[in-house]
């Protein structure tokens, strides 16, 4: 029973199957003609070897039609699909030989070309053995896939090197007048043996056909991406005063939209469709450009801004840039970086870093107006100036547009304003606008834009600031003695209008002191012609004076005493207290054979006009008469030594040289370091305070040195530490010896000091 | 030898002569009884120092800013007193700049 079943069931089956083969044709005639049409047809399909001429023969195309419709009926065309793929998998060795072989060549030679001609070659191999268009789309898609499916698992790791090679050389085909040989398929068909439209057209169309142009994307836009990077770096490097972006962006148009046709918009049949397939990907290429321009830009930030104002267009592309990529936080890192390598060290001047950070700020407000890189780059410097003993100086001095310090801080074009305040919030403000996203807790919109009160804003208070500038102002004000300060009286004026009337009244003051010591001057010279004139300050409204105790000798004090006296007629109610170590004296000394004039320090008149009642003197009994320090009495003997008038004739035993002495050359002059006479400004500075009292410690230098022959700076050093009061750092000694050796007095050899002999 | 000065630039300060100070006196001076501000400086009201703010003098030797005082004056609790001694004040007309109307 279920024998029978099953035996009905196979006969049916069986059945069936001939019924299909042989298409209800009379007894098996159809099965035969079946037999045949799958021979033609695998025949025909069978994947020839393009090496091997003979094995190809001609098929009659009818024959082969009459098959496959024969196979169609009988639905044997999957099965015959299977066969064919499975036929391509035995022939497959075929492409892969070839494969090895321009690989070899392009590995040996380095050159795209090889790949350029494998693909080519590998095109006429997916050719020769596509099946005919009319077996349907089915077929033709699956044997693509296989194809590309082989071709691709058979390509060797360096393919994709030499891939991008070739896609890389593609950019200078599109400009190529003709296209070179390898460029073109290995059989030109007649259709396109006149030129191609483009010289790169078949090696596009061959990528296509392989289905590289999918697989390879990203390869093919990274070779863009370089061909881009390559350009910015080679055309902008350290090209500031220019604006670049405009010419990358009219290269790109010349460039590489040109060449992105063929990539990724080959289809387009005219422009308009060209340019919306091209949108995308243009626009990221763009892109691309704007970054690498901004990396560049953001690597050379700290250069630009030394260059400003020669370095604006630069500013200008950062700006669009960085308005297209958001790379703010990569500047702000990198020139914060540069800063605190470049600038924020101790070789650098106060002055230069003043001068650099006037500039970022400049350069800042450009590229970003709201401030908010400022902000972040300007804290590390902001920081580092507060600590800096001589930055309130370094801006005062700028404030009042110190001659000698060469270019001032300030634009001389910028207005004039006062110093801006932190303003509060001003809640009612229609047009307000958030803070930027990226700005810090701290930070606040409406900083002051001004340069100079952005300044004055890195400290707390601007009290600092004006007791400096008094500073400054007296220094220069004691130091005229023609009368004129018309250029303290305008800066006076000037820094009003920044700082506020009340904060310089005392400055206001001390100019009037100025006028009136004038005026008073002028009365009592009618009253009494005096050669002293005196400039007459009000105490309290001027920094603190140096004090010093000693009087003036001789013709000085009665000069002094007469002047004070007519002072009191005219101001009853006020009297003079002279601060005698202040000023200079212009004096002419007349000796038997010459006449010596000279301009001194009174505390030098004052010491020759000792000299005048006694011909020689001590430094113990010239310190003691004159009560001040012997140190302050040696100075001012060197300096009148140094005009040949006096003469030590012992150690600290001076003589005054009636006659002019022949110096026996070079063994006294050598004994001492060389004077420069230096007028002595009222407010002494702490460097030269310092320097002059290296001068005391010269004789202990010299001692070692005659007695120990050659010495280390450390060993010098190491033995003035026992001096009593040295308190001098070795970097301030080698400056000291330096300048000796400047001025001849030792030589260094090796690190090791001499004197000069 | 002989020293010849031909021309001196020297630096002085000016002090009231309120007869009181030693003249060598380096310190801060005196300062004015009623706002103890130096009578070198210049008064609460005034910005110049010198003829601008001047003192005044008074019989009882007590000296102050003159605007100072006149204020005090001003005020009925004064009674018309040196704030110092609570004398009547008179002031010394011997020592008062001659251009001042007071």
């Amino acid at each position: 029973m279920t024998n029978q079943a099953l035996y009905s069931q196979i006969s049916a089956k069986w059945n069936n199957s001939f019924n299909r083969l042989n298409r209800g044709e009379p007894g098996i005639s159809g099965l035969l003609s079946f037999s045949q049409a799958w021979r033609t047809a695998t025949a025909f399909l069978y994947p020839q070897d393009l090496n091997d001429p003979s094995s190809y023969k001609e098929y009659s195309i009818q024959d082969v039609r009459a098959s496959f419709d024969t196979l169609s009926k009988s639905k044997m065309l999957p099965l015959l699909m299977e066969n064919f793929l499975e036929n391509m998998r035995q022939q497959q060795y075929l492409v892969e030989r070839d494969i090895q072989k321009y690989m070899t060549e392009y590995e040996a030679a380095g050159s795209a070309e090889a790949i350029g001609r494998l693909l080519f070659r590998l095109v006429d191999w997916y050719k020769a053995w596509s099946p005919i268009p009319e077996l349907g789309t089915t077929l033709l898609s699956a044997y693509t896939l296989a194809f590309q499916t082989y071709i691709y698992s058979s390509f060797p790791p360096s393919f994709s090197r030499g891939f991008k090679d070739l896609i890389a050389s593609t950019f200078d085909l599109v400009n190529a007048s003709c296209p070179p040989p390898w460029a073109l398929p290995s059989e030109p068909q007649a259709s396109t043996s006149a030129a191609p439209p483009r010289p790169d057209l078949p090696l596009w169309t061959a990528c296509e056909t392989l289905g590289l142009l999918d697989r390879y994307e990203s390869l093919i836009a990274s070779v863009c991406y370089e061909y881009i990077e390559a350009h910015v770096l080679n055309t902008c490097a350290k090209k500031w005063d220019d604006s670049m972006l405009v010419c990358l962006r009219e290269w790109m148009a010349e460039k590489v939209v040109p060449w992105m046709v063929m990539p990724y918009a080959r289809g387009a049949r005219n422009a308009e469709e060209a340019r919306s397939m091209l949108q995308g990907v243009g626009s990221r290429f763009d892109y691309h450009v704007c970054k690498t321009l901004c990396d560049l830009r953001t690597q050379e930030i700290f250069d630009i801004i030394i260059d400003y104002p020669d370095s604006q267009p630069a500013l200008q592309d950062l700006k669009e840039c960085l308005a297209r990529v958001d790379q703010r936080s990569e500047l702000v890192t990198t020139l914060r970086k540069a800063n605190k390598k470049r600038l924020l060290h101790p070789g650098a001047d106060t002055k230069d870093i003043l001068t650099q950070y006037v500039s970022i700020i400049r350069c800042l407000r450009l590229i970003d107006p709201p401030g908010v890189l400022l902000y972040k780059v300007a804290d590390p410097i902001r920081k580092y100036l507060r600590e800096r003993p001589d930055t309130i100086r370094c801006i005062v001095a700028s404030l009042v547009g110190d001659g000698e310090s060469g270019d001032s801080l300030v634009d001389e074009n910028e207005p004039i304003q006062p110093l801006q305040q932190k303003q509060a919030d001003d809640f009612a403000d229609a047009n307000w606008e958030p803070e930027p996203i990226d700005a810090g807790p701290n930070f606040r919109t409406n900083r002051p834009t001004d340069v100079i009160s952005t300044l004055v804003s890195i400290y707390d208070s601007k009290d600092l600031f004006v007791k400096e500038l008094q500073v400054l102002l007296a220094q220069r004000l004691l130091a005229v003695t023609d009368g004129n300060y018309e250029r303290e009286r305008r800066n006076i004026e000037i820094l009003k209008i920044r700082f506020g009337e009340a904060a310089l009244q005392v400055c206001e003051v001390m100019l009037r002191d100025m006028t009136d010591s004038r005026r008073i001057d002028q009365h009592v010279q009618q009253q009494k012609p005096m050669p002293l004139h005196p400039t007459i300050v009000s105490r309290h409204f001027w920094p603190p004076l140096q004090t010093s105790s000693f009087n003036m000798p001789g013709q000085f004090k009665e000069i002094q005493d007469a002047y004070a006296k007519e002072f009191h007629i005219f101001k009853p109610d006020k009297k003079l207290h002279w601060l005698p170590h202040l000023g200079t004296i212009s004096l002419e000394i007349e000796l038997q054979d010459r006449t010596i004039n000279a301009e001194v320090p009174p505390l030098e008149a004052a010491i020759i006009e000792l000299f005048s009642s006694k011909d020689t003197w001590d430094v113990a009994e010239l310190a003691a008469e004159m009560k001040v320090d012997k140190t302050a009495a040696i100075k001012a003997l060197l300096t009148w030594m140094d005009l040949g008038v006096l003469k030590e004739e012992d150690v600290n035993h001076y003589k005054l040289l009636e006659v002019a002495e022949e110096a026996p050359a070079g063994t006294k002059t050598v004994s001492r370091p060389a004077v420069v006479i230096e007028e002595v400004s009222a407010v002494l500075t702490v460097q030269r305070q310092q320097a002059e009292q290296m001068k005391v410690y010269w004789n202990f230098i010299e001692g070692m040195l005659t007695n120990l022959g050659a010495l280390s700076l450390q060993r010098i050093q190491g033995m003035l530490k026992f001096a009593s009061g040295y308190d001098r750092t070795i970097e301030q000694l080698a400056e000291f010896m330096e300048a000796a050796r400047r001025e001849g007095l030792v030589t260094v050899k090796d690190g090791m000091w001499k004197l000069h002999r | 030898m002989k020293v010849k000065i031909k021309k001196w630039h020297a630096i002085a300060q000016w002090r009231w002569d309120t007869g009181h100070n030693d003249p060598d006196d380096d310190g801060e001076g005196d300062v004015c009884g009623i706002c103890r501000v130096p009578f070198e400086g210049c008064c609460p009201t005034c910005k110049m120092p010198g003829e601008d703010c001047p003192l005044i003098w008074g019989e009882c030797t007590h000296v102050f800013h003159m605007h100072c005082l006149l204020q005090w004056i001003g005020t009925a609790s004064s009674k018309q007193q040196c704030p110092m001694d609570r004398r009547p004040w008179v002031t010394a007309e011997r020592k008062v700049d001659a251009n001042n109307p007071r």
